[in-house]
């Protein structure tokens, strides 16, 4: 079908030129509809060293229905839910704003972007923005410790 | 009797009594987002088509726990001192809070019952009652039967209506079966009024939250003309002679909210169409429109007509752009020139197969969104790439009109790629307010606008 196709591509692509910061591998050499995609802290933000594990799984519809991102290592920011699924709120990824013409890579950068910069008013955790917004140094603090404790892959 | 502000904090919800010497504050949780809440009285009478039974309670205290507040008009202007000595602190059974948006367009109220009884709405409202102490009285009530019919006869065309979907208006007969026939057996959870014993307490189940399009139109106008009608069967229901000033058309709801208002308030409505009167229903509808978008998809698809219609052209060496090469940015194959494409009206363009499938499923362009069925005369203005697009097309491809272009869309025959034309904020935005008039802030003023 014409959505592994695609898939193939992006993922060849991904493979071949990564982005910076971005490591993506198939979760099972046999499937290409689910990835398993290593994202490092951006080094401006309080998730530097660590490395987060992001789930993208592709819909059968894909690219007219977009992949799913989760975020399978905890972490402590305002736009991830910190319960088991990780859900990232992205806009680019909600139903209605998918566009076909939309790249896996963009997906992963704009991910990766808001490592660094968090969107505290499109926030799914409300108490993690509040705290992003007022006490910025405590909220760094937090997501530091988080990083060391969940995302350091060497540890 | 007191005198002193009536205040509402925004952060915690709760109502309380400013006096004079208290600060702004809430008493509360000392958040400061609080506002002074005005609440017009409940000396004016109830507007003319206001339902007879539901007079001013200071003259029929017969009907305490209905008509405490029946008179209560939210939309009029206010008068504290009366208000004062008749809002809540004097009606024990039910508490209410008004909210009024920044701008001062548009004024909610909610009430909330603690009856123990039927018409027990606290659980929606939020915020504890004033006081209590009611609980029997609403059993003795003669009104109460009635009002339960008439929640039920709503509910069941609210039913009919979400069946026959949207725009159709249901004509005074059918809205009469409804009435004789509620219990429809795929609807059972509406009771048949006759079976209800007066005074058995009503459960209507969770607040129904269906899809709502945000861009489409919402079902209110033809709803609420038959619900008028249906205001008009429930005065003929009373026996009490009815609408005296409804003439024969029967209540023009949109006219004036209140009688809605008001029944709506009385019965707790969970909603009928987006007529929503209190600040939680309204917050429900925007949640709802917020949230249903991780389940809907957006745009409706397109017609099979409308994408067999969309004109086919072999690619050109000027849709393929400076470098050379482009590609399909659905499939992300490469294009060779002479490849056929599909050109939409935006000129956006894609392997037949690949454009087809995403229109089986939403009608817009999967690269601007600007959707594919917009009549062409209004896409004349927009949508050229540049001002240097439109001269080339003009003078560089001349046998291009003699094909299967139509004459608007001749203006530039754009190299449609992936990370190209994104610059279409116009005919994207004439897009979106296709389907009818997207956004709140369209559907705020196209149902609230007029009253």
């Amino acid at each position: 079908m014409g959505s592994q196709k695609r898939i193939a591509k992006e993922l060849a692509e991904l493979v071949d030129s990564p982005p910076e910061g971005i490591k993506v591998e198939l979760a099972n050499e046999a499937d290409l509809y689910d990835w398993k995609v290593y994202l490092n802290g951006p080094e401006s933000s309080p998730f530097h060293n660590g490395t987060f594990l992001v789930k993208l799984k592709f819909p059968n519809e894909y690219p007219f229905k977009p992949p799913a991102v989760n975020f399978a290592t905890k972490i402590y920011h305002p736009n991830v839910t910190n319960d088991d699924k990780g859900s990232m709120c992205l806009g680019m990824l909600r139903p209605d704003e998918w566009k076909p013409s939309s790249r896996v890579v963009a997906v992963l950068q704009f991910a990766r972007q808001l490592l660094a910069e968090p969107m505290p008013d499109d926030a799914v955790e409300g108490r993690i923005a509040e705290q992003y917004k007022n006490d910025r140094a405590r909220y760094e603090e937090v997501a530091r410790d988080w990083t060391r404790r969940y995302a350091n892959e060497k540890a | 009797m007191e005198n002193g502000d009536r205040m509402f904090c925004h952060h915690c919800g709760g109502v309380w009594l400013r006096r004079f010497e208290d600060d702004l504050q809430c008493q509360h949780c000392n958040s400061e987002f609080t506002e002074i809440i005005e609440i017009p009285p409940d000396t004016e009478e109830p507007p003319r088509h206001a339902t007879p039974p539901l007079a001013s309670p200071r003259r029929e205290r017969t009907f305490p726990p209905v008509n405490a507040f029946s008179s209560h008009n939210p939309w009029a202007h206010e008068d504290e001192d009366e208000y004062d000595t008749h809002g809540f602190s004097s009606s024990p059974g039910f508490a209410h809070r008004a909210y009024r948006s920044p701008d001062g367009r548009f004024s909610f109220s909610s009430t909330t019952f603690n009856g123990s009884g039927g018409l027990s709405g606290g659980g929606g409202f939020g915020g504890p009652p004033r006081s209590s102490g009611y609980g029997t009285d609403e059993f003795g009530d003669p009104l109460m039967p009635m009002v339960r019919r008439l929640d039920t006869i709503f509910h069941g065309l609210a039913d009919t209506y979400r069946q026959q979907g949207q725009g159709q208006v249901l004509g005074r007969e059918s809205s009469r079966q409804t009435e004789a026939t509620p219990a429809r057996p795929q609807h059972n959870d509406f009771p048949d009024p006759e079976e209800r014993a007066p005074g058995e307490p009503d459960d209507f189940g969770p607040p129904r939250l269906f899809p709502r399009n945000a861009d489409g139109p919402q079902p209110m106008a033809p709803p609420l003309g038959t619900l008028g009608d249906i205001l008009e069967l429930f005065q003929q229901d009373f026996g009490q002679g009815g609408q005296r000033s409804g003439g024969g058309s029967g209540v023009r709801v949109m006219t004036g909210p209140n009688p809605l208002a008001m029944i709506s308030s009385l019965l707790n409505f969970d909603r009928h169409g987006d007529a929503v009167y209190s600040q939680e229903e309204l917050d429900r509808v925007i949640s709802q429109l917020v949230g249903q978008n991780a389940g809907s998809n957006g745009p409706p698809p397109a017609s099979h007509n409308s994408i067999q219609n969309l004109p086919k052209k072999p690619v050109d060496q000027e849709m393929l752009g400076n470098d050379g090469k482009a590609e399909c940015s659905i499939c992300m194959d490469p294009v060779e020139l002479g490849t056929e494409v599909t050109v939409l009206p935006c000129k956006h363009w894609f392997h037949y197969n690949c454009i087809e499938m995403w229109l089986t499923q939403h009608n817009t362009c999967p690269h601007c969104r600007r959707s594919i069925d917009a009549p062409a005369h209004r896409e004349n203005p927009v949508t050229v790439d540049s001002p240097e697009a439109s001269r080339r097309s003009s003078s560089a491809i001349p046998g291009q009109s003699g094909r299967r272009w139509s004459s608007a869309y001749d203006s530039g025959g754009r190299r449609a790629s992936s990370g190209q034309g994104q610059g279409q904020g116009q005919g994207q935005g004439q897009g979106q307010g296709q389907p009818g008039g997207g956004g709140l802030a369209e559907w705020l003023r196209s149902h609230f606008g007029g009253s």
